[in-house]
């Protein structure tokens, strides 16, 4: 069992015994028939049989020919202005995408969905990609489909063995990963002047409001507290506390410029940032095989890993097309396609040798670099989130908000 | 049958129209301005009392959509964390919105003088040189502003390069920024009711004044300055009351150290779902708002002059 494994495995029990609970009161409100039911909770392909009543429109679902995909900027492989996987995509299966790069934060997106899934809506969306925590509550709070994982028989054949069956969706049972990534520091060798290595240097006075973080709650508090020395997994609250002071301190003392979504690429590479918290398949895109001014480090104290997944919103209109992507983009050839594009951890580890293959020197940098494909130091050297429950979520977003909120 | 029985109750004549006849066109005359106002009212009945109404409900409740509300008798409560929380925001937005009101009346006043008098007739076309950027969507404009005004952008990277600025100047993410962002966003809003009043001015009381000896200057404190002051206070309150409720230019231009309470407010809604807090934070917006235009109505004594 690797470090990578471990820490898969760690993050995020959850508990299935809610779920099942939750599961039960919609048998009860629906009052249908136990085959009807059991289509109910999930997204059966064509060979499903029919719900006898044939109230339930998923059970009977095909492929509509059309899908509804929300993804964070950046996040697909694109040349000429359109993307040669989504085009791939649309020719071998007849399926029109709407690709729509419409999340930048996971709560912001989050917000625009969860009315209309708190009251048993559909959503716009047919395949959403969200971060791991969010899919564990989300399929928590009964908003995921269940996957037919009869139609996804690249993901069972390709997929690394860590990112199946992880600790925050069992048995893939709502999500699979779309793909994995570590929050660590981006910064301008320019503007900083010097080689940044750790997470401390984020609050040097040095550099006066040219440093940034970011929105997302967990990202920045669990990247604090390890530099605070705390394994973020076993933060306490008074850990939290800590990680707080420090981030008012910094926004007090106007080292800090701005919290911002993914939208922190934007004044990084134009000159506003020094250096800020980042993700790093946005910076490597830019760096890898370029002469780009910015640099992505994996600090001293230790970096974050994060794994993004695909899932099914509850309803949705096309969930049969959106499994039809899933399964796509876990050929062999397309994960590479992709990756070469992207620089995230793929979670398909067989892209690794058709990248090391490529003719250009760019993509076989890609498949060497060790944050794209994390040696066993690199490994090492990443950590995993605090898994909060919702009692200490709510404590955790209150201390970040007092921050962030000014 | 109806009519006879009632026919000895009436005065007799051979002109008096049938009473029910009459009786209708009379209440169909008075009901006219009701019936000519119903889709304004419905319209405002269904688009803003009704959502007014529902946000105010939510103030005395208490919880998040994933667990759900439940009415709290501890309601008050709502309203005085609210603003005991986010004091820091509201007095700050009151601030930025007193100095952008202030900018605009100084900045507009002189321009829309000048082109109302002066103008000749170019008038119409200066006044659409002033809102020809203003075709542009809010957002884009901000955003644009933020690309203009970045630390090594057009702006202040050429002064940079050329040493009239040190090389860590910066103007983004700060207040300076923020207050000039909302001063041009919002001008037009203090500008056209500065030149409707401007323009309807007749020079003539500016020649009578000057023939019972009054200086140019008094005559513009005199007679100038009062017959224009229903704009400068329409002007006000079309530029302060959104400025006070602006988020866009603070998040855009601003950083959390100059945070506006419309910022607040939007989060609480859209972001952390906490609608009591966010709905709190409205109405004592709202009521704040309404008492300092009452006050300023009877500062500036408006009250006869918007009726």
């Amino acid at each position: 069992m690797n470090e990578l494994e471990r820490m898969m495995s760690a993050a995020s029990p959850r508990s299935l015994p809610r779920r099942e609970m939750l599961r039960r009161i919609g048998i009860g409100a629906g009052g249908a028939s136990m085959a009807g039911l059991l289509a109910a909770c999930g997204v059966e392909g064509e060979s499903a049989k029919p719900a006898p009543q044939g109230e339930d429109p998923l059970s009977t679902a095909k492929i509509a020919g059309e899908l509804n995909f929300a993804n964070w900027p950046a996040y697909i492989d694109k040349a000429k202005g359109g993307s040669p996987t989504l085009e791939q995509f649309e020719k071998a299966t007849d399926i029109s995408v709407q690709y729509k790069e419409v999340i930048n934060d996971n709560l912001s997106f989050y917000a625009t969905i969860r009315e209309p899934l708190a009251s048993g809506q559909p959503v716009q969306w047919d395949l959403i990609v969200v971060t791991d925590w969010l899919i564990a509550k989300m399929a928590d709070l009964g908003y995921l489909e269940e996957l037919d994982h009869s139609k996804l028989p690249n993901f069972e054949k390709n997929a690394g063995e860590i990112y199946k069956d992880p600790s925050f969706d069992p048995n893939n049972a709502h999500s699979v990963p779309w793909q994995a990534g570590i929050t660590g520091i981006a910064y301008n060798p320019e503007l900083t002047g010097r080689e940044i290595t750790k997470t401390e240097d984020l609050f040097d006075p040095a550099f006066e409001g040219k440093v940034g973080m970011m929105t997302e709650m967990r990202d920045t508090m669990n990247l604090v507290i390890l530099s605070n020395g705390v394994d973020p997994e076993k933060a306490t609250l008074d850990d939290a506390r800590a990680a707080q002071e420090k981030l008012l301190k910094q926004r007090e003392d106007g080292i800090l410029r701005q919290y911002y979504g993914n939208d922190y690429v934007q004044p990084l590479a134009q000159g506003d940032l020094a250096l800020c918290m980042a993700w790093s398949g946005d910076v490597l895109g830019k760096t890898l095989g370029s002469d780009s001014k910015v640099d992505f480090v994996v600090p001293e104290e230790g970096g974050l890993l994060f794994t993004d997944c695909m899932a099914i919103p509850q309803d949705a209109e096309h969930p049969v097309d959106a499994l039809e992507m899933m399964n796509f983009v876990y050929q062999t050839d397309v994960a590479a396609q992709m990756t070469s594009w992207i620089n995230y951890i793929s979670p398909v580890p067989a892209a690794k040798p058709i990248l090391a293959d490529a003719k250009d020197s760019y993509t076989r940098q890609v498949a060497n670099s060790p944050l794209v494909f994390p040696s066993k130091d690199m490994e090492s050297r990443l950590h995993s989130y605090r898994n909060l429950d919702p009692e200490e979520e709510e404590e955790w977003n209150d201390l970040f908000n007092e921050v962030i909120e000014g | 049958m109806a009519l006879e029985t009632e026919n000895p109750s009436r005065p007799a004549g051979p002109a008096a129209p049938p009473a029910g006849v009459s009786g209708r066109r009379k209440n169909r005359r008075a009901l006219a301005p009701y019936l000519l106002s119903l889709p304004g009212i419905a319209w405002l009945v269904a688009f803003f009392a009704a959502p007014l109404g529902f946000m105010f409900l939510f103030t005395f409740y208490d919880g998040t959509i994933d667990i759900g509300y439940n009415f709290t008798s501890d309601w008050p409560q709502t309203y005085v964390d609210a603003f005991t929380t986010y004091d820091t925001q509201i007095i700050r937005s009151v601030i930025y919105a007193l100095i952008v009101t202030v900018a605009t009346l100084l900045i507009s006043f002189p321009m829309m003088y000048w082109i109302a008098t002066k103008g000749g007739r170019r008038k119409n076309l200066f006044v659409l040189l002033l809102l020809l950027p203003f075709f542009t969507p809010f957002l884009i404009r901000t955003l644009a502003w933020q690309l203009v005004l970045s630390d090594q952008g057009i702006f202040l990277g050429t002064l940079k390069d050329i040493g009239l600025l040190s090389a860590d100047f910066k103007l983004l993410a700060s207040p300076l920024a923020v207050i000039s962002g909302m001063t041009y966003n919002f001008l037009p809003f203090m500008a056209l009711p500065l030149y409707v009043a401007l323009e309807k001015l007749d020079p003539s009381l500016l020649d009578a004044a000057a023939d019972l000896y009054s200086s140019k200057r008094e005559a513009f404190f005199k007679v100038t300055l009062p017959l224009t002051l229903p704009g400068v206070f329409a002007g006000s309150l079309l530029t302060f009351i959104p400025s006070i409720g602006d988020f866009i230019d603070a998040e855009i231009l601003g950083n959390p150290n100059t945070t506006m309470i419309g910022s607040i407010i939007r989060r609480q809604l859209l972001v952390n779902q906490d609608y009591p807090t966010g709905a709190a934070l409205s109405f004592l917006l709202i009521a704040g708002i309404l008492v300092a235009v009452f006050l300023y109505a009877r500062a500036l004594g408006t009250e006869e002059l918007t009726g």
